[in-house]
């Protein structure tokens, strides 16, 4: 056991106090890890969109002071009554959608949507006593996805944590922890290209450019990506993306044009963006007969797919994922692996560094949509 | 080589001289099979849904005179050039959408919606000259999707031809060659439950009943038939039905129902009717994570599918199906063997049984809702 396994740990947090104000670095006190619970030491984290979205709490309800981030890899440093799984020195990374193992979702093959560990964005304390782990003089601070890793210290529960090869390096693999894994999977796990086909991914951002990753290690012949901004263009080829069509050169619909230049229609799609205008078009762009679109982004709380359902009588079949189907626990590791055996490319996703005292640059550069993944490093370099 | 080969026959055929004007028998010519086309000799067939409905031809193109039918069964009596896979003899269940084996279709394992062959409803012609086979003092008579089975002689594409074991009972397994087909495959090939899994049907017409009859044999511990019309309940037990709703009886809508009927939803749901809002809550009654949505009926209006795409996130699938997904060459011999060796029960679709001459009755049990399927039996 570590030295202050059982103690309270004064370390330094990130807090939000407000919606869309700058993240403040503060000392907090974490409360060690109780029943079914790991404390961890962040060693790395980054910034996704989801953490800008909920900080941002434009029409949700808002709960302040959090310690935002999810994407992270970190070290155990102690453990609560009852896990047996990890011990103080695992390499791990926190997820924000979890895997107890035992409830319907975890033992079907086909979902990750856990029920008693599954996302929950409104939650900011810990299941086993409805409290936070984290304070400032006795005040509470509130967690975010059950991991919070905008922080030197953390609790998680043990079914959100992932156990990795330790000689894996946590300042790359973080980022496996949600927006490349959600990307990479749908397509190595939902989509399923074969070798030869052809993909079109809607929304050039880290989770499309994933998901263009996963198409690329399929071996699709031709990976058209999709997006607005012609200045997401010029990385999207280092992600095997073939060609480029942004909807704004056309006036037809972007389905038209893609069917039009794949003989009646792509293979796979994967839409990426969360708006349902480009989840209607990635579904009425794949071929009849046998396309398949999967739809990633996360949509706006009105939002309505619509299309005319002779698509689906013509032999086209639309599926949903979350998280890339990764079950967290199971099925992260050999991600981490795929990364270590050099099939995975992760290093092109980082774009950016800085310590963890500049974590609002981070933001900056989200927010001005600058790079892909701006990796945070809690400990000095 | 039959003693007609070659040569114009003349036989009777049910012709429907105007929408929705009952069929008057007539005398007909049958020209002989041009290149890849095949006459044959029908037996037995039956009326489908999709007959009454371009026979109604309400708000589409009409095309009149015009020979329906294309559930049925016969045996080859000669085959135009270029045919080398069938001979006179054979028997045959034509097929309504056909499998041309060349196409990108027909290459995939996945689609059965062949580029050459896939059904149309438009055309009334053969495609090797544009023309029709069958004429009445030189007047020609319009083809429906290609198979044209109200008539004692009909002329067919050899790629909507399946071949079948020859000791099949015709008189049982013409009813495989459309609606039959269409719910057993959406069940089996595309929704394919797992053994113990729940699967709700919508629809309890005879492709409803058929995709029942799939998870049936699929081995589904349930089977929620939903309908609105509650007299079909009783009928639909024997087709493994192990529970009934009707959303007229219930304020919520039938999805909520459904999941609160299943702990979440169904495994897999397959909506047999057509109609949008059953779609919708087809789709949305499957339960997250892995639930499974198979849309089978052919929608009559414009009207939009709609759902919010949270449904698709937390890991619904959602697919169409035609024809069951069943290359009509390829697979249907293999589900006329699964009536033949016991696994698949047929008799039980048969509700009634007239003579060709009677054929309008068929029409009327269709239109009042009595039958499931009524065979037609020619030369009678």
């Amino acid at each position: 056991m570590s030295s202050t396994a059982g103690q309270v740990i004064r370390c330094k947090a990130a807090v939000a106090w407000e919606a869309e104000k700058p993240l403040v670095i503060e000392e907090v006190e974490v409360a060690p890890p109780q029943v079914d619970e790991v404390r961890l030491k962040i060693l790395y984290t980054a910034l996704c969109h989801t953490d800008v979205f909920f900080w941002e709490a434009k029409g949700q309800n808002p709960l302040f002071p959090r310690i935002f981030g999810h994407e992270a890899g970190g070290i155990v440093e102690s453990v609560g009554e009852g896990v047996k799984d990890l011990k103080p020195g695992d390499h791990v990374l926190p997820v924000f959608t979890g895997e107890c193992k035992k409830c319907a979702h975890c033992k079907s093959e086909e979902s990750n949507l856990c029920e008693l560990l599954r996302i929950n964005t409104d939650r900011g304390v810990m299941l086993s006593d409805g409290k936070s782990r984290f304070s400032i003089n006795g005040k509470p601070i509130y967690h975010f996805l059950g991991t919070s890793s905008f922080s030197e210290y953390t609790v998680v529960h043990i079914g959100c944590v992932v156990k990795i090869n330790p000689l894996a390096p946590l300042d790359k693999v973080c980022i496996l922890s949600c927006g490349i894994s959600t990307g990479l999977g749908a397509t190595l796990n939902v989509a399923k290209p074969k070798k030869g086909s052809t993909v079109a991914i809607f929304g050039l951002g880290a989770v499309g450019l994933a998901a263009a990753e996963g198409a690329r290690i399929s071996g699709a012949s031709r990976i058209i990506g999709v997006d607005l901004h012609p200045n997401r263009f010029e990385l999207a080829h280092k992600f095997g993306v073939t060609e480029l069509v942004n909807p704004k050169d056309h006036k037809k619909p972007i389905q038209e044009v893609i069917a039009e230049m794949t003989d009646g229609g792509v293979d796979r799609s994967v839409e990426c963006t969360g708006n349902v205008d480009a989840m209607i078009s990635a579904f009425e762009c794949v071929h009849d007969g046998w396309g398949l679109a999967v739809i990633v982004g996360v949509p706006r709380q009105d939002a309505v797919f619509k299309t005319n359902p002779v698509n689906f009588l013509n032999g086209r079949t639309l599926k949903g994922t979350f998280f890339g189907n990764y079950k967290p626990r199971s099925d992260l590791p050999s991600v981490v692996e795929q990364y270590m055996n050099k099939e995975l490319e992760v290093e092109k996703f980082i774009t950016h560094k800085v310590p963890f005292s500049d974590i609002n640059k981070a933001f900056e550069y989200m927010l001005r949509g600058e790079g892909l993944r701006c990796v945070i490093r809690m400990v000095d370099e | 080589m039959s003693s007609t080969a070659g040569q114009v026959i003349k036989c009777k055929a049910a012709v429907a001289w105007e929408a929705g004007k009952p069929l008057v028998i007539e005398e007909v010519e049958v020209a002989p099979p041009q290149a890849n086309e095949v006459r044959v000799k029908i037996l037995f067939t039956s009326l489908c849904h999709t007959d009454v409905y371009f026979w109604e031809a309400k708000g589409q193109t009409p095309l009149f005179p015009r020979i329906f039918g294309h559930e049925a069964g016969g045996i080859v009596e000669s085959v135009g050039e270029g045919v080398t896979d069938l001979k006179l003899g054979d028997h045959v269940l034509p097929v309504f959408t056909g499998e041309c084996k060349e196409c990108r279709h027909c290459k995939s394992e996945e689609s059965n919606m062949c580029d050459l062959l896939r059904i149309n409803t438009d055309r009334g012609v053969m495609l090797n000259d544009g023309k029709t086979r069958f004429s009445i003092n030189g007047k020609p008579i319009y083809h429906f999707v290609g198979t044209s089975t109200f008539s004692e002689y009909t002329v067919i594409h050899v790629g909507c031809l399946a071949k079948i074991n020859p000791a099949a009972p015709l008189d049982k397994v013409c009813v495989l060659s459309c609606g039959i087909s269409t719910g057993l495959g959406a069940t089996l090939n595309v929704a394919k439950p797992k053994k113990g899994q729940s699967v709700a049907v919508f629809g309890l017409g005879a492709v409803g009943l058929a995709a029942a009859e799939g998870a049936r044999i699929a081995g589904a511990s349930r089977i929620i038939g939903v309908d609105l019309n509650p007299a079909r309940f009783e009928e639909a037990k024997k087709f493994g039905v192990t529970e009934f709703v009707n959303p007229k009886d219930h304020d919520k809508p039938v999805q909520e129902v459904l999941a609160e009927m299943t702990d979440g939803g169904v495994d897999r749901a397959v909506e047999c009717t057509g109609s949008i809002q059953a779609m919708i809550s087809a789709f949305e009654c499957v339960h997250d994570g892995w639930g499974v949505a198979v849309l089978v009926g052919v929608p009559s209006k414009d009207d939009a599918f709609k759902t919010h795409p949270m449904n698709l996130l937390n890991e619904r699938t959602l697919k169409g199906t035609f024809f069951g997904n069943y290359k009509p060459r390829t697979d249907i011999p293999g589900v006329v063997e699964k009536y033949m060796n016991k696994e698949l029960e047929l008799e039980k679709f048969i509700t009634h049984s007239v003579p060709f001459s009677e054929i309008n009755k068929a029409f009327d049990l269709m239109l009042h809702g009595k039958s499931i399927r009524c065979i037609i039996t020619m030369g009678a």
